[in-house]
């Protein structure tokens, strides 16, 4: 055989070897994984550009080189997931670099990080005042997570007591035109309810390029033609106008009348609609 | 208008409302959501029934206006 033909035929079963390897070792991110693993991939990555090449070296050395280097990074990997023990060796254990809002001088020392180091490190937080953190701790992979304290913490809804609704993603039911039945029925829509709303918003399926419903429903599109204007969808806001209109109405018709029987029925209707209103305000808008 | 189409007209409104609760209730995918609909529709319901006891004694008050 030629020389040529034989390295095309290494480099295919390599490339096959080495595939099929990576895939196993899992999808774990170069940042997230410490040094061995690291040098583990790199070292796969040398053998098969060491061997794929020279038509001398014997590709069953290559195979079993390739298998040792998967093997023992691999069951290391299943191992350090079963016990927390080995997992400390493997992986380290964190260290805390501030707690209760003092630096830990000594933890520093030995961790190797100079003041500068642990400044740095809060100002990629946008920390500049080491006084504003509670907590930071120092990850096994050398990345620093802190935690402010809690006035120099975001604001959130939670903070401020607004209470809001619940939202689960949203689904996208039509690509270039075409439904996605799955996404469709996992909202427990169907193609009737589909169709009705498209011709609500005046457009054929045809001339959708994306069309995207949220948890209660509401169908938002992207036309191909963008010259099209899509209004949005009006179906909430219009149900809470009209129940505050009817509201007011009946507030209106308990002022209004002279009989008392009446007014007091308007009266406690009105006062139940207003509960039924600051039930469902948070769902609405 | 009358008070008697008035009161028909907010009536009116009162279905339109319970209606369109019952399809977001039927269409939400959050049991939380759900429930709150659900429970709004309910109020609904109630004052739906004494506004149509009510649009009836109108229309005997006022009966020219039928």
């Amino acid at each position: 055989m030629p020389d040529w033909i034989v390295v095309i035929l290494k480099s295919l079963t390599l490339i096959v070897v080495l595939f099929t390897f990576t895939k196993l070792l899992g999808t774990k991110h170069i940042s997230q994984m410490n040094i061995f693993e690291y040098i583990s991939g790199v070292v796969l990555g040398g053998i098969v550009a060491i061997h794929t090449f020279d038509p001398q070296a014997n590709i069953f050395h290559a195979i079993l080189a390739l298998f040792i280097w998967f093997i023992i990074p691999f069951g290391v990997e299943k191992i350090t997931l079963k016990s927390k023990a080995f997992r400390n060796f493997t992986e380290g254990k964190s260290t805390v670099f501030i707690q209760d809002g003092k630096i830990m001088e000594d933890n520093l020392k030995k961790e190797g990080y100079s003041t500068d180091d642990l400044l740095e490190k809060l100002r990629e937080r946008d920390i500049f005042l080491a006084s504003d953190v509670e907590f930071a701790v120092l990850e096994p992979n050398g990345s620093v997570n802190v935690l402010p304290k809690r006035e120099n913490r975001p604001l959130t809804a939670k903070d401020l007591g607004i209470p809001l609704a619940p939202q689960k993603e949203p689904q996208t039911i039509i690509m270039d035109g075409k439904v996605m039945n799955e996404s469709l029925s996992n909202l427990n829509l169907n193609l009737k309810w589909l169709e009705t709303e498209l011709e609500k918003l005046n457009v054929s399926i045809e001339n959708v390029f994306l069309g995207q419903a949220d948890t209660d429903g509401q169908l938002y599109v992207d036309l191909f033609d963008d010259s099209l204007a899509v209004p949005s969808p009006t179906e909430k806001p219009l149900l809470l106008a009209t129940m505050k209109k009817c509201q007011a109405d009946l507030e209106l018709f308990s002022l209004s009348t002279d009989n008392q029987a009446s007014k007091q029925m308007y009266e406690h209707n009105s006062k139940k609609l207003q509960e039924a209103i600051d039930k469902i305000e948070a769902y609405l808008t | 208008m009358t008070v008697g189409s008035q009161v028909k007209t907010c009536y009116a409104s009162i279905k339109n409302i319970e209606a369109s609760l019952q399809i977001l209730e039927n269409k939400a995918q959050h049991a939380e959501a759900q429930k709150a609909y659900k429970e709004a529709k309910e109020i609904m319901k109630d004052i739906k029934g004494d506004l149509g006891k009510q649009v009836i004694y109108l229309t005997q008050e006022e009966p020219q206006y039928k």
